[in-house]
């Protein structure tokens, strides 16, 4: 009994340790990247073909893109896929799955697809 | 007359010396000159002849030409000629053909069909068993999208499973995860109808496959809410401001959980049943009235990659045929991000029902899983880079007397971003002498 109390709480303490080791990890990870560069396009996006002008990027600042919507909504769940993976009518169908299955805004849902149809395989 | 033959006689005697003395002069030239101008002559003759052959020549030369010319002349008109044809056929060709369709835009096609979904293989070996492979899963899904608005899903799974123990064979199932019809009616409104996936928290929703960490679920979520009903559903989300923040809602009514064996006793409760076709082939709802439910969320993202999300949602209906018992869910979901590396989630659930034989049953569980990948660490490794660590607590009390605990770590290998390894161990700790420690390894790819 004692063996098996010694045991469960060595097991809780390691994996403690390694809840806390991640979650450190993440906060430092969040300081350290909280640069002003920490805003660009996701891990998996390729560079959008539609580049706003240098005054209206200003301008709209705090409007986000479908860049930075997409690199934000889909890796909530999902590693990103390549926009390049699909066409732009399968783009325009998996958005659609994905507005319903996400709840997403239908607004940030065109600004997606608009993105994924702009950079898509053909 | 005198003079006539006067003048006669002159002339005659002219004549006469002018014939005279010409033979004499020719008579005074040399045989010297005479060869001279023989051998002279006969270069004239040899030259002259030389032109003729020259001459010839030139002539047997012209005649070519003016052959190949010919034949040249006919070509350029046979030329012409099939010009003039071709011209002729392609007028004709085009006054009574249609014009060739152009490219066709994929983006303008009104409707669409395709595949998605995932497939897993695993390895398991439970503590006190034998390890073994098993084809976990084989979930496609089927999306047809039809016009703008309107889009039909389906998903499936596919499982073997042996037979009774010490039989033969094994069994394959092919289970229908939902199957639902969704048209967006505005920006703000969707309507679902069909077999569900409830949103009951976000896991059941979001978290099958490839999309879940850890191959396991967690224990509450396979043990306390449906995942799927019977019904409609509206749904949508309403954005605040520009910056991505925005609340969800749905709202829906289904068949609800029915009884396994149509009384209300506690153990006959049963979460995946009541699809609305009784085993006799009859249309009917198990008991009375449908249940109710709903999810209301928040998503606050502070900016690309860092985001908060909370949501709280509910179900209620009657359970038992005789529609005299109720069941009733709550659960709470939230999940964290910080950065591309870092990720957070968890949900407490809460149900209570009630039963013929044991009363009012309450029961709970909860997890709490999160994520590291280590790219976040910038190494430039890219073994290390492509892995991520994960780790759970999960917790269920049935509420009939069983309690159990897990810890779960491991770890994810990104081999492509579609193409993942997972292993994990957990760490059971159970009153239920049959739960027992784990190791499984899986492969999971999403398509």
């Amino acid at each position: 009994m004692n063996t098996s109390k010694k045991l469960k709480a060595l097991v809780q303490t390691i994996f403690a340790a390694v809840i806390a080791a991640m979650v450190i990890g993440g906060l430092a990870s969040t300081v350290c990247c909280a640069g002003p560069d920490s805003t660009s396009a996701p891990t998996n996006s390729v560079t959008p073909k539609a580049t706003a002008p240098e005054a209206t990027t200003t301008v709209v600042k705090s409007r986000l893109t479908g860049a930075e919507l997409y690199s934000m909504h889909c890796n909530r769940c999902h590693p990103e896929r390549y926009p390049t993976e699909r066409t732009s009518a399968q783009w325009k169908t998996i958005m659609l799955h994905m507005q319903v299955r996400a709840n997403i805004p239908t607004e940030q849902a065109r600004l997606i697809l608009q993105y994924l149809q702009e950079n898509s395989g053909r | 007359m005198k003079t006539r033959r006067l003048i006669f006689a002159l002339v005659a005697a002219g004549c006469a010396l002018w014939l005279t003395f010409p033979l004499r002069a020719t008579a005074q030239v040399s045989q010297a000159d005479f060869n001279a101008l023989k051998e002279t002559v006969q270069k004239l003759v040899e030259q002259v002849q030389g032109l003729q052959q020259t001459n010839i020549a030139a002539q047997q030369t012209h005649e070519k030409d003016v052959e190949q010319l010919q034949e040249l002349q006919a070509r350029l008109a046979e030329t012409r000629q099939m010009a003039t044809n071709a011209e002729q056929k392609s007028i004709a060709a085009a006054q009574t053909q249609p014009l060739p369709r152009g490219p066709i835009d994929e983006a303008t096609v009104n409707h669409n069909f395709m595949i998605m979904g995932d497939a897993e293989v695993q390895y398991a070996r439970t503590s006190g068993q034998h390890g073994g492979f098993a084809l976990a899963d084989f979930a496609p899904i089927f999306l047809y999208r039809g016009g703008e608005n309107i889009l039909f899903e389906a998903g499936f799974d596919t499982t073997i499973q042996n037979n009774a123990t010490n039989g033969p064979g094994y069994t394959t199932t092919f289970d229908l995860s939902f199957a639902q019809l969704d048209y967006v009616m505005n920006d703000y409104v969707t309507l679902c109808a069909g077999d569900l996936l409830l949103p009951l928290g976000t896991y059941t929703e979001r978290g099958a496959g490839w999309l879940n960490k850890i191959p396991d679920d967690p224990l509450a979520v396979d043990a306390l809410i449906p995942g799927s009903g019977v019904g409609a559903e509206l749904r949508g989300a309403i954005p605040i401001g520009d910056a991505g923040k925005f609340i969800n809602y749905s709202v829906y009514g289904v068949n609800g959980p029915g009884s396994a064996d149509g009384t209300g006793n506690a153990g006959a409760l049963d979460l995946g049943g009541n699809v609305g076709v009784r085993s006799d082939g009859v249309t009917a709802n198990l008991h009375s009235d449908p249940s109710g439910g709903a999810r209301l969320g928040l998503f606050l993202p502070f900016k690309p990659h860092y985001d908060l999300e909370l949501g709280i949602s509910g179900q209620s209906g009657e359970w038992d045929n005789a529609g005299s018992q109720l069941w009733s869910a709550g659960v709470f979901d939230a999940a964290l991000h910080l950065g591309p590396s870092f990720e957070a989630k968890g949900e407490y659930i809460r149900t209570r029902y009630g039963s013929d034989d044991l009363g009012q049953i309450s029961q709970e569980g909860w997890f709490v899983q999160a994520g590291y990948k280590l790219a976040g660490l910038n190494l430039e490794l890219p073994a290390i880079n492509n892995l991520e660590l994960v780790g759970r607590y999960d917790a269920l009390h049935d509420g009939l007397g069983t309690s159990t605990q897990r810890y779960t770590v491991g770890c994810v290998y990104y081999i492509t971003n579609t193409l993942l390894f997972e292993s994990d161990y957990e760490f059971l700790h159970s009153n239920d002498p049959s739960q027992a420690d784990q190791l499984m390894l899986q492969l999971s790819y999403g398509f």
